[in-house]
């Protein structure tokens, strides 16, 4: 999945990445919108910038996250 | 609403009135009870760890060892008591990170504020704004964020994917308004400093004079802590002077806000490499107690094709962009080709048209819609003038006696893989073509220089090759050295470094003064309340979000000048208008269910309440249907919505938005104030055949008791 700003997505499921932190354990479920996605080179493995509501802005492993429609 | 109060809040205040009225005389006991305060501001900030409560206990038993001191004994037992008594709700705060009672008002931020990196309390300074406090709006921007100008102009403003107002139509120009405060501010000299705490007798190192660098000096320097900031080049602002072309960002932009730090008291020493001039242990040899590492993601990635290394017309784009920025003017080439769909390959590509290139490609090997860049960007760059070769894959560079004449690509098709949902190019067989050049400029991605760091032997790194950092305390490996921006998240935005310096700062302080790390973000703090503007349902609804006026094309193809032009003050004052005051309506949406499932009326038009699925919003509905019972005033848990009367009239507003105003009806009898007629005619219709009708009179309830005794009794013979 590529990830375009201002699309709107779930933290869906913890991510093994190691820049999991423990304390992302409780955004899982969370909706959010994509603010920063990698603007470089559409890499699947960058971490991009999400902004959870009411849970702040952060940057997320991508395979963690999916479309909301 | 309940008269709830949060013992956590009231924990709070009474200490910091305590300490502020200086009732805790002796230093010792002062400075437990900063520590308290500091803990105590963890639980009601959310985001204090499990530790926090024991640690609260153990220095409250320190404070009540003074015994000579009144103060510090009364202090001691008003939090033993609240921790006693109220544990379960100290500890919910440390779990859910909510307060139930809603005192702890850092709880529940407006989502613009706590979507900002830098958690700036955005309602607060646009509505100053609105309000024509420009210097004010800077002075709570700077609490949060040393570079509100440089923000002005270049954020990447995730705050307006989460304006609530998008929802309704378009969001608040956030960014544009904070330009214009910082540029009003500066220019009538009422852009000032914070003040700063006392010195503490401590130093610390930053690596870096970029965002996060010059971030966590600000908010070290304004602690106390003596920073001096070491520099590889020549100029301070890092990727911000480096990375970002001064059509976007002018030089006098960095180096005003930058001259603000130097008046804080923290010194810059240019010229200085980590890892060549300074090393951890010389900085530890000098003094410094902490050292905080943002040195940024300088080195670009190479693209591996042939010929890439023969000719010197081969370029890396943030070596370009650096040069410019130092004052190099000469053309790269006539024939500019740029590989790379992302921002920097844009501003790349623009900084070559302005240096007088003939032709300029952006070569991509995707399409449009998978570009990284901004659309905005973008746009911007094809207006200019710049060519976009899409589905271009470059195969080598070509070139004749030393001279590069091509680049030679592959025309690409996108094919979707088995395991995946991605796009990917490969290569068209047979489908070859040449793309005339003088000059390619590469632009696929940066990294940080590993080999500058070299000698902190106990750094660990990720698997992405950037510093292993708590993401909460910037912490590394190395017990007393940072990190944050690009070096810890790979090639980030300016606001994330800010954050992270500010974060880091935090941390420091922290970490000199022995006390425990936060486990979880800051939430960020409500700096004031600011009274709300009225303004007409009508006139909230038909304001639109102004387009930002444009440098002319022809200067734009031949200038370095500010390509965005900013809003005039008029247009500001009216945009800041449009904000719907999130600091103050929570979005329960109480007052909708009152109206709709009590009331029966449903005269609330509120689809932003909705994250995922907003509906239609209309504040001029309410109008037509509301009846100004006030049942949606009475529910709001945070006085957003409020019926008041006024003069003859009675008006419903929402946080500002007059949603409906009726001339008041007066008892005939007594001319006490019997509200509107619609709401008359409702109750009448309600109470019929319970209340009695006297002769169609209005009447209050008293006189309508009284008049009907009367009636009732002039009527029963005796």
């Amino acid at each position: 999945m590529t990830f375009h700003k201002g699309q709107k997505v779930e933290i869906f499921r913890k991510s093994d990445d190691e820049s999991w932190g423990e304390h992302m354990d409780q955004y899982v479920g969370r909706h959010g919108i994509i603010t920063d996605p990698d603007t470089t080179k559409n890499d699947p493995d960058a971490l991009i910038e999400v902004s959870l509501e009411g849970k702040g802005t952060h940057r997320f492993p991508q395979d963690c996250l999916r479309l909301l429609h | 609403m309940p008269d709830i109060k949060c013992p956590v809040n009231q924990t709070l205040s009474g200490l910091r009135e305590a300490i502020e009225a200086g009732r805790l005389s002796n230093p010792r006991s002062r400075r437990i009870a900063e520590e308290i305060l500091d803990l105590l501001t963890d639980v009601a900030w959310g985001r204090a760890g499990t530790d926090h409560l024991t640690a609260i206990a153990s220095l409250a038993d320190e404070l009540a060892y003074d015994q000579a001191s009144p103060g510090a004994m009364a202090a001691a037992k008003s939090i033993r008591d609240a921790l006693g008594e109220h544990r379960e709700v100290f500890q919910s705060h440390i779990d859910t990170h909510n307060c139930a009672s809603g005192d702890c008002v850092r709880l529940v931020p407006a989502p613009c504020q706590m979507t900002c990196p830098a958690g700036i309390d955005i309602p607060t300074y646009v509505n100053l704004i609105g309000m024509g406090h420009d210097a004010e709006a800077i002075e709570v921007i700077r609490r949060d964020n040393p570079f509100p100008w440089v923000c002005g102009l270049v954020c990447t403003r995730p705050c307006e994917l989460m304006c609530v107002r998008g929802r309704v139509d378009k969001p608040i120009s956030i960014k544009f308004l904070k330009a214009f405060a910082s540029e009003r501010a500066l220019s009538d000299r009422h852009y000032r400093n914070p003040a700063k705490e006392p010195d503490k007798g401590k130093r610390v190192a930053v690596i870096g004079a970029g965002p996060g660098g010059m971030t966590a000096a600000y908010y070290l320097a304004l602690k106390g802590y003596g920073v001096t900031v070491f520099e590889g080049l020549p100029v301070a602002g890092g990727m911000m002077m480096l990375g970002i072309p001064r059509y976007r960002l002018p030089r006098e932009v960095i180096d005003r806000e930058t001259a603000m730090l130097e008046d804080l008291g923290v010194e810059f020493r240019f010229n200085t490499r980590y890892g060549k001039d300074i090393t951890l242990k010389s900085l530890n040899s000098d003094g410094f107690e902490a050292v905080f590492l943002a040195i940024g993601a300088h080195q670009s990635f190479k693209l591996n094709i042939p010929g890439e290394t023969d000719f010197p017309q081969v370029i890396e784009s943030i070596d370009l962009l650096r040069r410019v920025a130092l004052g190099d003017r000469r053309i790269p080439g006539k024939h500019a080709v740029i590989v790379g769909g992302g921002n920097v390959a844009i501003d790349a590509a623009r900084t070559c048209l302005r240096l007088g290139s003939d032709e300029v490609t952006i070569a991509y090997r995707r399409t449009r819609a998978e570009m990284p860049a901004d659309v905005d960007e973008v746009e911007q760059a094809e207006d200019e003038g710049i060519h976009m070769s899409f589905l271009t894959i470059p195969k080598a560079v070509a070139g004749k006696d030393g001279r590069l004449t091509g680049l030679e690509c592959i025309r690409a098709k996108l094919i979707k893989k088995d395991d995946s949902d991605r796009l990917f190019p490969v290569p068209v067989e047979g489908s070859d073509f040449v793309i005339e050049a003088d000059t390619v400029i590469s632009a696929i991605g940066q990294r940080i220089d590993l080999e500058a760091l070299s000698d902190l032997k106990g750094l660990k790194w990720t698997r992405r090759q950037t510093i292993q950092a708590n993401s909460v305390s910037m912490e590394t490996s190395i017990p007393g050295v940072f990190a944050g921006g690009d070096a810890v998240t790979g090639p980030a935005t300016v606001v994330e470094a800010i954050g992270a310096g500010k974060r880091a700062a935090e941390a420091i302080d922290r970490f000199l003064s022995g006390i425990p790390q936060p486990k979880m973000p800051p939430v960020p703090v409500r700096r004031a309340r600011v009274e709300w503007t009225e303004v007409p349902a009508s006139t909230k609804m038909t304001l639109r979000r102004p387009e930002m006026p444009l440098l002319n094309l022809e200067r734009r193809r031949t200038t370095f000048q500010q390509v965005e032009l900013g809003y005039t003050e008029n247009v500001v004052r009216e945009e800041a208008r449009r904000c719907l005051r999130c600091d103050i309506c929570l979005r329960c949406g109480k007052c909708v269910e009152v109206c709709r499932d009590m009331m029966g009326i449903n005269a609330l038009e509120f689809g932003f309440l909705n994250f995922d699925k907003p509906e239609a919003t209309d504040f001029r509905v309410t109008a037509e249907r509301c009846i100004l019972c006030g049942a949606c005033a009475a529910n709001c848990p945070n006085q957003a919505i409020r019926i008041i009367d006024r003069g003859d009239e009675r008006l419903l507003s929402y946080c500002g938005t007059i949603l409906n105003r009726h001339k008041l009806e007066r008892c005939q009898d007594c001319g006490a104030v019997l509200g509107p007629p619609r709401y008359h005619e409702f109750l009448r219709k309600r109470t019929q055949g319970i209340s009695p009708v006297v002769n169609d009179l209005k009447l209050c309830s008293a006189c309508t008791r009284r008049q009907a005794a009367k009636i009732h009794a002039d009527n029963i013979p005796v």
